[in-house]
């Protein structure tokens, strides 16, 4: 039984949301700050992933870091190729994981209280300790929901993935592009198996996540 | 501005329906990949000599098309890239092939329709310097190459397979060393060797031809036996007299000549 891709997906869904972590709030954070009208074209460009069949997304990615293109080229000459290779997954499953952080931060942020970075203002505070001990705490649910959705958009990404990194067994092979080759080769027990798996995994994540929340309610009413 | 809505609406309703009354036969034929760019010609020259019909291709795997099919999908006419295939749907065939017992090709309208070849393709530049299946053969034994080939599942996988055991190459172990990476379908393959994503592939002389791709080899009849495409009527057609026109159409000389224009070999002509 070859376990490659589960270890596979769970290392490019965990690196994605990181990265998406730090990514969606800084933009959410910035993004907030804008003069409307450049905001809003931000909005959509950051947006459109989600938006985006997975397979749009998927070839664009290809148009600019294929092998022969431009960009693709220029990375090339440092070593660093996102096609064929399980890192190329992690881009892939970042920028369609992404606009789900963003969005779900910036709706955090929007909705917080501005008093409470004001007061930490006037009590001398930097920017960097409001952000980091002000205003992120106050958002927490907002953030954590967002880091939820960003861990199972990345977990179960397809389309995109498939497109960039292809299928190669022991090296970029993920649970959902597994599935489906096992499913198209009549290996029927083989998918159901790797089924199995993502949905137990699936299940602990999200059971992890509500006992976390539980907690923080009960420490908060306490 | 409302009724002048209602009156568009009302307007585009009776064009619809008008459109629909016209008799125009819907035939639906599944086609391996490999046969998009041929097709696709031959089908606007078929409705310009028959109006009344309307062509819709699925162009996928065969083994893809065969489980659309098994599944219920509509279709008329089915051309596969390979006999198993094509098998699997006959209950003529042989039981240890068509293990479900599926019954949907029409007795006597399964014919052998074109003849295709195996080819050896890199992309261009060619980097890991591949001249040869010997050389393939070699540089993977090293593991030193990626090779993109179809799945088991896709007639030419199938076909990269046997070549591969006539290397005395085991698959599984390849595969483990990240020497091979699969594709659902042969127009994958080629779009991974086109964008140089891979150091080779195997697809069909056809595909690598519409692609403009560099062939280095081609495979022998020992090495994966030959490639026939079989083409049949399905028992489940709803327009079985228009697919068997459609058929005979596609063994004509015209036909041929825009089949033979990409790299096939006709297997069936008549006059």
């Amino acid at each position: 039984m070859d376990w490659y891709p589960l270890w596979n997906s769970l290392r490019i869904a965990a690196i994605s949301s990181i990265l998406v972590f730090f990514l969606g709030i800084f933009c959410a954070y910035y993004a907030s700050k804008l003069p409307r009208l450049i905001k809003g074209i931000l909005d959509v460009a950051l947006t459109l992933p989600m938006v985006l069949p997975p397979t749009v997304c998927g070839y664009f990615l290809l148009l600019v870091f294929g092998v022969k293109r431009p960009v693709g080229q220029f990375l090339m000459q440092y070593g660093i190729k996102f096609v064929m290779t399980w890192y190329g997954g992690v881009l892939a499953a970042s920028v369609v994981a992404f606009p789900l952080m963003y969005r779900t931060a910036r709706g955090a942020f929007e909705a917080v209280d501005k008093n409470l970075g004001y007061s930490a203002q006037t009590l001398g505070r930097s920017n960097i300790w409001i952000f980091w001990r002000v205003r992120m705490p106050a958002c927490r649910q907002g953030i954590s929901a967002g880091c939820v959705l960003a861990f199972a958009r990345a977990l179960g990404e397809y389309g995109a993935t498939s497109m960039l990194i292809g299928y190669t067994p022991g090296r970029t092979a993920t649970i959902s592009t597994t599935v489906y080759q096992l499913w198209r080769t009549n290996d029927e027990q083989g998918a159901m198996m790797w089924v199995m798996v993502n949905m137990a995994i699936s299940a602990v994540v999200l059971l992890t996540v509500n006992l976390l929340e539980e907690r923080q309610k009960k420490a908060v009413k306490s | 501005m409302k009724r002048l809505a209602t009156i568009l609406m009302t307007l585009t309703l009776l064009v619809t329906c008008a459109a629909a009354w016209a008799e125009t036969t819907d035939l639906v034929v599944f086609a391996a990949a490999s046969m998009t760019e041929t097709l696709t010609q031959i089908k606007a020259a078929y409705e310009a000599e028959h109006p009344d019909v309307n062509i819709t291709y699925n162009f996928d795997s065969s083994g893809t098309l065969k489980t659309q099919i098994q599944e219920g999908a509509e279709c008329d006419l089915f051309i596969s890239a390979g006999q198993k295939q094509m098998n699997q749907l006959d209950i003529a065939a042989d039981p240890a092939v068509n293990k479900d017992g599926l019954d949907f090709v029409a007795e006597g309208s399964r014919i052998n329709l074109l003849e295709n070849k195996v080819t050896l393709v890199v992309p261009a530049g060619n980097e890991k310097g591949i001249e040869s299946f010997d050389q393939l053969a070699e540089k993977l034994k090293a593991g030193d190459v990626l090779l993109a080939m179809g799945n088991s599942d896709v007639p030419v996988g199938q076909y990269t397979q046997k070549i591969l055991a006539f290397y005395g190459l085991d698959e599984d172990a390849l595969a483990k060393a990240g020497c091979l990476t699969y594709g659902t379908n042969v127009k994958e393959v080629t779009t991974q060797v086109a964008e140089g994503s891979v150091d080779a592939g195997v697809i069909y002389c056809t595909d690598a031809f519409s692609a403009g791709l560099t062939v280095v080899d081609a495979a022998t009849k020992d090495m994966c036996g030959q490639v026939i495409y079989p083409v049949a009527v399905l028992k489940t057609a709803e327009h079985a007299e228009a697919a068997q026109a459609f058929l005979d159409y596609l063994q004509t000389e015209e036909a041929m000549k825009v089949f033979e224009s990409v790299g096939f070999s006709p297997v069936a002509v008549k006059e």
